[in-house]
């Protein structure tokens, strides 16, 4: 089974770019304010996940394994 | 509501200080009529910020929708050049919405992000230390021409695969592009022909790169990648390379020019950032974010309406356009704390020099390591630098906050 994921996005940094929403539609939902939040972490791929991330291009997303605590992005 | 602005945003007292000029639009009609050029100027941060992230009801697809005759008048002879102009700027991918815009925008986007950008560092601290070598030969440089300019130009020209021997052209096109943002009646003229010697320059060059597999080092042969895929037309691969090239380096210019005016200006600053003494963010970090909020390189970008749509209680009419300012939301006294004050440890740090929303700069992590690696480089190598000059004088543009020349001594 794929390992649980938490996700969040720093609102002080994050432009409304929608990247992530681009490559991960099903996690990143853009509120009214239109930043992103990482509504359901679990309705992609970590691989996916990973690659949305990645194109941030404020690097506003960090990505950390749940269980371990272990950071993944950045 | 009335206010006593005047509506000639090309005065000389504008473009010296747009801060006083946007400023008080912003303190008293934040979105404004502007009578003179049948525009809105938008000057607040939230408003900015709002507008830019509502990209469904304010097109990017300036140059396709607007109908108003240009602003300011030009001549009425180079009607057909302003039509050529038009067709051609069209074709940026900057200039599209949803959902053209995401694809064309994919092609590059993950060349630029910060991942990849870190790859060129090396590539950057090289050409900074080329640049401020020979400055120190004597003790002398105009920042603007042996610094500012030179860096940024051939980093995005060894980017795209160019040549070196063509920087000269490039940035002698850029040149004449810059008449966009101008007021002269005659600017279609060396605008016009900077674009048909670009298009001429590049088109064997992308030629030559589609017919190839793509090579993921160059950023022109990625570019021509996007017409196998389908995203770009070989039109649109040639004017994005040119908007690559352009925006590449016509902007981060600035940000080392005026960023180094601003701490010639501000000793203690300076003295901060040589010291080196902030917590993370460390100091070269917070710097390089002050200085694109405080004096920032992009003065103001352009909209049009696609829906009848209330921004800021005005009601703006589908198809009208609209110039929203950086310059002054940068210092909104509602967002930031004093806002006119040069403040190197400001954070978190809201600007919005790169713009907001889905068109936010696609190259803002390269202009950050630029910036952040000049300033470093800077600080690292001199205890004072001294400007020897007491006039400044700027480009006369509304886009783009450009000083002619910064001529400093270094110890
Ligand atoms: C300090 C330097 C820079 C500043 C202040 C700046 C500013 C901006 C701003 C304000 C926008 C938003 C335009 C809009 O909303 O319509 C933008 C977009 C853009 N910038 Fe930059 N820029 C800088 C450096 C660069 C660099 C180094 C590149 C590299 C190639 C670049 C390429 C672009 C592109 C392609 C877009 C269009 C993005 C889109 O439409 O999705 N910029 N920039
Ligand atoms: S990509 Fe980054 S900046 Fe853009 S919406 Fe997502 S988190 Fe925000």
């Amino acid at each position: 089974m794929a390992r649980k994921l938490q996700i969040t996005v720093n609102h002080d940094l994050c432009v409304g770019n929608a990247m992530c929403e681009t490559i991960a539609a099903k996690v990143f939902i853009l509120n009214d304010d239109r930043q992103s939040e990482a509504k359901y972490p679990d309705a992609d791929t970590e691989e996916n996940i990973l690659e949305a991330a990645e194109n941030c291009p404020v690097s506003a997303i960090k990505v950390v394994d749940a269980d371990t605590g272990e950071t993944l992005f950045p | 509501m009335v206010t006593t602005v005047a509506d000639d945003m090309f005065t000389g007292d504008a473009i010296s200080d747009p801060y006083s000029y946007y400023g008080k639009l912003r303190d008293e009609d934040p979105v404004h009529w502007n009578e003179l050029y049948e525009l809105w100027v938008v000057t607040g941060h939230d408003d900015l910020v709002w507008m830019t992230r509502h990209h469904e009801l304010f097109s990017s697809e300036f140059w396709k929708r607007d109908q108003r005759s240009p602003y300011p008048a030009i001549d009425e002879s180079d009607m057909g050049l302003y039509q050529f102009m038009r067709e051609f700027f069209m074709d940026w991918f900057i200039q599209h919405d949803r959902p053209v815009h995401t694809d064309q925008r994919k092609v590059v986007h993950k060349w630029f992000n910060p991942n990849s950008m870190e790859l060129w560092r090396p590539m950057v601290r090289s050409v900074i230390k080329d640049c401020l070598d020979e400055a120190d030969a004597s003790g002398h440089m105009d920042v603007m021409r042996d610094f500012a300019t030179p860096l940024p130009l051939f980093v995005i020209a060894q980017m795209m695969g160019m040549p070196h021997y063509d920087r000269k052209f490039i940035r002698s096109m850029a040149e004449k592009l810059l008449f966009i943002g101008r007021g002269e009646t005659d600017r279609m003229q060396p605008l016009t022909e900077a674009i048909k010697e670009f298009i001429e320059y590049l088109t064997p060059l992308v030629e030559e790169k589609a017919a190839k597999p793509v090579d993921e080092n160059d950023l022109l042969s990625v570019l021509a990648s996007g017409e196998k895929t389908g995203a770009l037309t070989r039109d649109e691969v040639v004017a994005d390379a040119i908007l690559l090239l352009l925006a590449g380096h016509e902007t981060t210019i600035n940000l080392i020019c005026n960023g180094t005016l601003a701490f010639t200006q501000h000793p203690e600053q300076w003295k901060i950032l040589k010291e080196g003494r902030l917590e993370e963010p460390d100091a070269i970090t917070r710097a390089t974010e002050e200085c694109l909020r405080y004096d920032p390189p992009v003065k103001s970008i352009q909209r049009v309406a696609s829906v009848d749509a209330e921004l800021g209680g005005k009601l703006i009419r589908e198809g009208d356009r609209i110039r929203w300012f950086i310059s002054s939301a940068n210092r909104d006294p509602k967002k930031h704390d004093n806002p006119d004050t040069f403040d190197i440890s400001r954070w978190p740090n809201t600007h919005v020099a790169f713009g907001s929303g889905i068109h936010h700069c696609l190259g803002a992590t390269l202009a950050r390591l630029e910036g952040q690696e000049a300033f470093k480089a800077l600080a690292e190598r001199y205890d004072n630098i001294k400007v020897e000059t007491n006039e400044f004088e700027y480009q006369p543009s509304i886009t783009f906050r450009s000083l002619k020349t910064l001529p400093v001594s270094l110890t």
